[in-house]
């Protein structure tokens, strides 16, 4: 074989030996390294699925919503203001919506009660998001109810349940149907029922409505018919649905708390890792290194040891690290990150992620844990180049 | 005979790359099952008019943080603290 | 003549607020085959004519060639190739690395040659067997007897089969023994073609029958030719 090659491989050999004889030190910094990669790298993925599911399915989100804000706060808004916005030109359909939270003081749980609008685009379709064969649209008091909301609600095997008014009296409600397990990171906490029972469970009068989706002929116009609508309707809060889909690229970032500690705890442990790097070389290693120069070992072996030696540490700790937080993330359900990613919800959706995972991204990362890693040991591999190999004689 | 330390860091290598596409095709089927229902979603996602994803559920602000205004993680009291773990994962929305 | 040193200068630091003149006008020319003894207190500047006739690095001045090259026009990369073609150290206190094996502190100086593990076997084996350390081979250096470790050392200093063997104090941490045992060993290697240079002041190297020529050096000048 080509010496230069095996000169290369004896290198290689010199220094995984080297790091196998402080395999203590050495495998504890591999399992430093490898937690920081583990945590940057799965929170990487959890945050590119959610943003890449949410860019795919939130495409057919409405077209526009108008909220009415009152005192900084969201209100109820007339069914008139609905009205007022037939003076744009472009508006296809206006089509008020009621839905909210309900609170199951019982069992902790917040539920997400929607009515459901026959005038809703692709609003004939939803029998076939729900198990089952179920009759739609839906009967007065008839609900279908998400996979999570379901199971909280233990009603098995009845079918039937009530929630209260807000004048406390109950109001019965007949489970349909349950959405299909495929839809659960739409609908897990979800209660679908006519609109009419929703106005009636949450005592929202006949003139009013939650919010308004207004939907226009011509999707390049959005933005324009958004600011006419803020100018028509001033005391309201006019989202589009590129602002909405835009919420999920930036809700996942690195400024939030939980990213923040994070990044500080892997910077923390880089920091001790650097400094053990960089504090300088012990007379131990100092005296082997004057005694592999003497006995005709180059500078540039020298240096391409102290690189094999801090390259194959960083190297295997990021394999690690990566394998380790794909596991996490894919086929863990993200499991480490449950507790912040839902927090004291007692609806929880199982969360099925499958993540992109692109070359840029995995170069990203790279750039980001190794490299500077390497770069560290740059200047403690040059000095150790540097020792002179007559120190090794008696002087 | 002992085997040289390159050819057993090659192996440790090689076992995690295998390990590495596994899990990659094993995550590729689940994508590609998840590309199959985008049309079921998108249609449920259109007649529902839904803005958000289902992953946090005890706030409002996380469940839904496309259409809460900035205002809701205090809207208890004034100077209330903001007091969901959630609320550290998902930052809050800020629109020009 | 293998060595030749002719009117060699070293300094250090040359032109700082630190030079030191470790050499002044050295020269002496040391025949193949023949054993020499370089004698001096601490600080005479033996360790400097060691490293220049090591091939460690080039005179200030003067003109050095061992083994045929001259030194000053070597760069640094050609130095080291030269050496280790050449060059075989002992050191004092040997200089083995504790943590490795016994055969492993033998083939040091062949890996940056490029020689596979297989060759590194043979030539490691053949030595051990020569030095009567074969059943060593795997010991950990650092749980050896201090006799075997010397025979270690000069297997080490041996496997790239060089004529010329530098040995610096190699007897400064020995037992009477152990010293004699030594220099029966540097005999018999000058009796099988090397050229052995040791630094010492230990009559029992000094003083030693196969030692051909005892050079005194002192205040970095040949005080004795």
């Amino acid at each position: 074989m080509n010496a230069a090659f095996e000169k290369h491989c004896n290198i290689l050999d010199y220094a995984l030996s080297a790091l196998w004889r402080r395999r203590l030190k050495n495998g504890g910094i591999l399992m430093v390294f490898a937690a920081v990669i583990f945590l940057v790298a799965s929170f990487q993925l959890v945050t590119s699925a959610l943003t890449e599911t949410a860019g795919k399915v939130l495409a057919a989100a409405p077209e526009i919503t108008v909220q009415r804000m009152s005192a900084g706060r969201q209100e109820a808004i007339p069914l008139a203001y609905g009205d007022r916005l037939h003076e744009i030109f472009g508006i296809r359909a206006t089509v008020p919506r009621i839905w909210g939270y309900y609170f199951d003081e019982v069992r902790g749980a917040n539920y997400t009660v929607l009515g459901v609008a026959p005038d809703m685009p692709q609003a004939d379709g939803l029998g076939k998001a729900v198990s089952g064969s179920v009759p739609w649209p839906l009967g007065q008091g008839r609900v279908v109810l998400g996979r999570a909301a379901a199971a909280t609600l233990e009603l098995q095997p009845r079918q039937l349940f009530s929630f209260f008014r807000p004048d406390l009296s109950l109001k019965p409600m007949t489970v349909a149907g349950v959405f299909r397990p495929e839809t659960e990171l739409l609908t897990a906490d979800l209660i679908a029922m006519p609109l009419a029972d929703a106005r009636d469970l949450f005592g929202i009068p006949a003139s009013q409505a939650t919010d308004l989706c207004v939907y226009v002929a011509n999707p390049a116009e959005i933005v324009t018919i958004a600011e006419k609508i803020s100018k028509i309707l001033p005391d309201t809060r006019v989202l589009t649905r590129p602002q909405i889909q835009k919420t999920y690229q930036v809700v996942f970032g690195w400024r939030s708390g939980f990213a923040s500690v994070c990044l500080l705890a892997a910077l923390a442990a880089f920091a001790i890792l650097a400094w053990d790097k960089a504090s300088g070389l012990s007379p131990e290693e100092r005296r082997e290194i004057a005694i592999l120069k003497i006995l005709g070992w180059e500078t540039s072996d020298i240096l391409a040891l102290r690189f094999w030696e801090g390259g194959l540490v960083a190297g295997l700790a990021f394999l690690l690290g990566i394998t380790l937080a794909y596991f996490h993330v894919v086929f863990g359900g993200a499991a480490l990150f449950k507790p912040v990613l839902v927090g004291w919800s007692v609806l929880q959706p199982t969360l099925s992620l499958a993540p992109p995972v692109t070359l840029k991204e995995v170069l990203l990362l790279l750039a980001f844990t190794v490299l500077p890693y390497l770069a560290v040991t740059v200047i403690p591999a040059w000095r150790a180049a540097s020792v002179p190999a007559e120190s090794a004689l008696s002087g | 005979m002992m085997r040289r330390p390159a050819s057993v860091l090659l192996s440790i290598v090689a076992l995690l790359l295998a390990i590495d596409a596994g899990l990659l095709a094993a995550g590729q089927v689940r994508r590609n099952e998840m590309a199959r229902t985008l049309p079921l979603l998108h249609s449920m996602t259109a007649a529902l008019g839904l803005t958000d994803l289902c992953v946090a559920t005890e706030a409002r602000y996380t469940r839904h943080p496309a259409v809460s205004d900035p205002v809701v993680p205090f809207m208890d009291h004034p100077a209330a603290m903001e007091h969901f773990p959630t609320g550290s994962f998902w930052t809050p929305t800020i629109r020009p | 003549m293998l060595i030749e040193l002719e009117n060699v200068t070293k300094v250090y630091n040359q032109g700082r607020s630190n030079e030191v003149q470790a050499l002044t006008e050295v020269s002496l020319a040391i025949a193949p085959q023949t054993m020499v003894c370089l004698k001096g207190p601490s600080g005479s500047g033996k360790s400097t004519l060691l490293s220049i006739i090591g091939c460690i690095f080039a005179p200030t001045s003067g003109r050095a060639t061992i083994a045929g090259k001259p030194l000053a026009r070597l760069p640094d990369r050609f130095l080291t190739v030269h050496r280790r073609a050449t060059i075989g150290f002992i050191f004092q206190r040997f200089n083995i690395l504790p943590a490795l094996s016994v055969a492993e502190n033998i083939v040091l100086p062949l890996l940056p040659l490029g020689v596979s593990p297989k060759a590194r076997r043979e030539r490691a084996g053949a030595l051990m067997d020569q030095l009567a350390i074969r059943h060593r081979e795997h010991f950990p250096a650092g749980q050896i007897s201090g006799g075997e470790l010397q025979r270690v050392a000069i297997a080490r200093a041996l496997i790239n089969d060089p004529p010329i063997i530098l040995a610096d104090e190699p007897t400064a941490h020995l037992d009477s023994r152990l010293s004699r045992e030594f220099m029966q060993i540097m005999a018999d290697l000058k009796a099988a073609g090397k050229t052995i240079v040791i630094t010492s002041h230990d009559p029992l190297v000094t003083e030693h029958a196969a030692i051909d020529r005892v050079i005194g050096v002192k205040d970095g000048r040949i005080d004795v030719p």
